[in-house]
């Protein structure tokens, strides 16, 4: 059963990742001389500056790109991670809420789709685990399909994490009281968690009904190269 | 996925063929799992230069220092390692963890031995941060556990990206190549980073424990191996070490010019040879004074350090903006510094006294508190600088403190008064209770004498 949200407001914590590891994801899009490179994936902010150099030099290597993606790849990581930093010290509320997060990934030849809900005020979940056990459970053989899914998830919570952050500063810089955060931050919330106040309720059971079963379900694909190709021409056509 | 390729052991030049039954790796306390083959075949020394048979695809080579590894444990040697994941500060990275990421590395590389595997492919298919993979990746690379080929096992195995490694059970043939550049540094006097490999220049800091040495810049970057820490390190400065050798013929030049030339730098570094001038000046004022030098007069030195101090003293206080505070800086700069020392504590104590008088009257304690503090601050003095501060903030402060004695005695005026208000009041009030009794009584009489009289009227109208 859960507490009228305006009753359950929590003191403003500071701003991390709502994960049991803070890592951040990190997406690099660099196309040097004609060469694309892109690439997904999660990154230890406290980890030395220089395990970004090295990791650099080593992926350029190892996909043996153009020595010209060095200084890009450095540059962009280390964006990144300054923009972490830079929300690092902020306030960031957060009341309750239980979020959709939504998969929609193409990896190679497999497709995977897939809804489920996510609490955000659990900081001890794991999308890594997440993502191995989706993968084992659905009998993926594809090794590099994990990584993306826990990717994915990371990038959703990180999204919403700043989204945070950002309302908190919005409510420092117009003064409002006490009150005002705790109507803001249900009224923020996304409408699933509303909607799952209600469904939380006394009244309704927590079994989700019938004809919601296919929205939650993941869906897999498997495609064949010719589908492979076509996705790629049509994802190129429409990035110009 | 059971591991159905048989491994065979490599020893770090030599190899021995070990079979082993579907298995990973015999470690010798555990014959009892292993076939009966790979005892005797542990135990035989290795003729020194076997090559290994050629190599067939289902054969994995392990070097000989990594005999610890196995499937399902965790040896010390990784705990220390990659600390990160043993020492409980993270829930979700444990060991359990590590010997997923362990066990994913060496199968995917044992699919294909023949092929070296690259972080990158790795990387794609773990779930996980990336460094910590990266890190796992390096440490199953350098003990050979992957990427070990037959063909790497005849040449030294390469260096890693950069720290140094010297713990005693790192690979043998590891620990005479890189005890060559620790003979190195230690013989130099400069000093090379181990990460970098740039010449440190002015601080550096030398881990003893695995004997290595990094810049500065390499430290507080974090550019060392994992298994230290922060604490592991030492400073070493070294500033003055490769420049200011001022060698015993050098400083003797130096003062034979100061004798000669006396104030100019210029010929002095000429007569001295390879110092500049400011190289000169700065060894001079550093040298101690006179009684190591025979022959060299005491005078000039003990002047010119005189001189110096005194231009020092002068400096802060002259641009004051305060011509006020200007003029007592120049006056106590020529006075000397014990005269000027003298006269402000004079000074802070006669205020003090005066602020005594005043609050003997007035009777307030934070006066005698704050005098006992300015005597106590004029008692520490050193310099004429410090004096004529304190001087300053002892006048400040009792200017403060007679500020809050004004307020004290407005805010008990203004409450006397309004006593004196209230007590009007009640006066006030006493007297019209007394006088509203008085007429209540006559009240009463009058109304006595009224039934009197009504009673007589009624009786006289009765008996008529």
């Amino acid at each position: 059963m859960k507490s009228p949200a305006s009753a359950s407001w929590k003191a403003p914590l500071k701003f991390r990742m709502p994960t049991a590891e803070n890592l951040i994801p990190i997406r690099l899009d660099i196309e040097v001389d004609g060469q694309r490179y892109k690439d997904a994936f999660t990154w230890n902010p406290y980890d030395p500056d220089s395990e970004v150099v090295m990791f650099a030099k080593r992926t350029v290597k190892d996909l043996k790109l153009a020595p010209g993606f060095l200084p890009q790849i450095v540059q962009s990581i280390q964006s990144q991670l300054a923009t972490f930093r830079s929300y690092e010290g902020q306030d960031m509320y957060v009341g309750d809420k239980i979020i959709p997060i939504k998969l929609d990934l193409q990896v190679n030849h497999t497709v995977i789709r897939d809804q489920f809900l996510w609490d955000l005020n659990n900081f001890d979940s794991d999308p890594e685990e997440f993502a191995r056990t989706l993968c084992k459970d659905l009998g993926i053989e594809d090794p590099e399909v994990g990584p993306a899914v826990a990717f994915a998830i990371r990038e959703q919570l990180y999204e919403i994490a700043i989204q945070n952050v950002t309302s908190a500063r919005e409510n420092r810089i117009s003064k409002k009281g006490r009150r005002a955060a705790e109507h803001f931050t249900p009224s923020k919330a996304s409408g699933a968690a509303l909607d799952l106040m209600k469904l939380f309720s006394f009244r309704s059971s927590v079994v989700r009904k019938r004809k919601e079963w296919d929205y939650y379900k993941p869906v897999l694909d498997l495609l064949s190269n010719e589908e492979v190709d076509a996705l790629e021409a049509k994802e190129e056509r429409s990035g110009r | 996925m059971a591991e159905k390729s048989p491994v065979k052991e490599a020893a770090s030049s030599e190899s021995i063929p070990i079979s082993n039954s579907n298995q990973l790796k015999p470690s010798p306390q555990l014959p009892s799992k292993f076939s009966s083959q790979t005892a005797p075949n542990s135990e035989v020394p290795s003729t020194p230069t076997s090559r290994p048979p050629s190599a067939d695809a289902d054969v994995v080579y392990v070097p000989s220092y990594s005999r610890w590894f196995s499937w399902d444990k965790i040896d010390s040697c990784e705990s220390r390692f990659l600390p990160e994941f043993f020492d409980g500060r993270s829930a979700s990275k444990g060991p359990s963890l590590y010997i997923y990421y362990r066990n994913s590395i060496i199968k995917l590389f044992r699919e294909n031995p023949s092929r070296k595997i690259t972080f990158t492919d790795v990387r794609k298919t773990l779930v996980g941060d990336v460094g910590s993979i990266r890190r796992v990746f390096d440490f199953l690379d350098h003990w050979g556990l992957i990427n070990y080929s037959a063909s790497s096992a005849l040449s030294k195995p390469s260096k890693d990206t950069g720290s140094n490694i010297k713990s005693s059970d790192s690979p043998s043939v590891e620990s005479p190549s890189s005890a060559a550049p620790t003979s190195k540094h230690s013989s130099n006097s400069r000093r090379i980073c181990g990460a970098c490999k740039s010449l440190c220049t002015i601080a550096c800091f030398v881990c003893d424990k695995y004997d290595s040495t990094l810049c500065a810049r390499c430290y507080v970057r974090g550019n060392f191996r994992v298994g230290l820490s922060n604490a592991d390190f030492r400073r070493v400065e070294i500033t003055d070490e490769a420049k200011a050798d001022w060698s015993e013929k050098e400083t003797l030049l130096l003062l034979e010019a100061i004798m000669h030339y006396g104030d100019d730098w210029k010929k002095v570094a000429q007569h001295v040879g390879g110092r500049t001038d400011k190289d000169c000046v700065a060894h001079f004022v550093k040298l101690p004074f006179g009684e190591e030098y025979l022959g060299h007069p005491l005078s000039n030195d003990h002047e010119s350090g005189f001189e110096t101090n005194k231009r020092m003293c002068l400096t802060p206080l002259a641009d004051a903006s305060n011509p006020i505070m200007a003029q007592a800086a120049f006056l106590s700069a020529l006075a000397g510094v014990e005269i000027a020392e003298a006269a402000a504590q004079a000074a802070v104590s006669v205020l003090s006294q005066v602020d005594d008088i005043t609050a003997s009257r007035v009777g307030s304690g934070s006066l005698e508190r704050n005098s006992k503090r300015e005597s106590e601050i004029s008692s520490n003095g050193d310099t004429n600088q410090n004096a004529l501060e304190r001087a300053a903030y002892a006048d400040a402060n009792s200017l403060l403190d007679k500020e809050e004695q004004d307020i004290e005695r407005a805010i008990t005026g203004i409450t006397e008064v309004q006593m004196k208000e209230i007590q009007d009041k009640f006066l006030r009030f006493e007297e019209m209770d007394l006088q509203t009794e008085k007429e209540r009584q006559q009240l009463e009489s009058m109304k006595n004498l009224l039934f009197i009289d009504q009673l007589n009227l009624s009786f006289r109208r009765n008996y008529t």
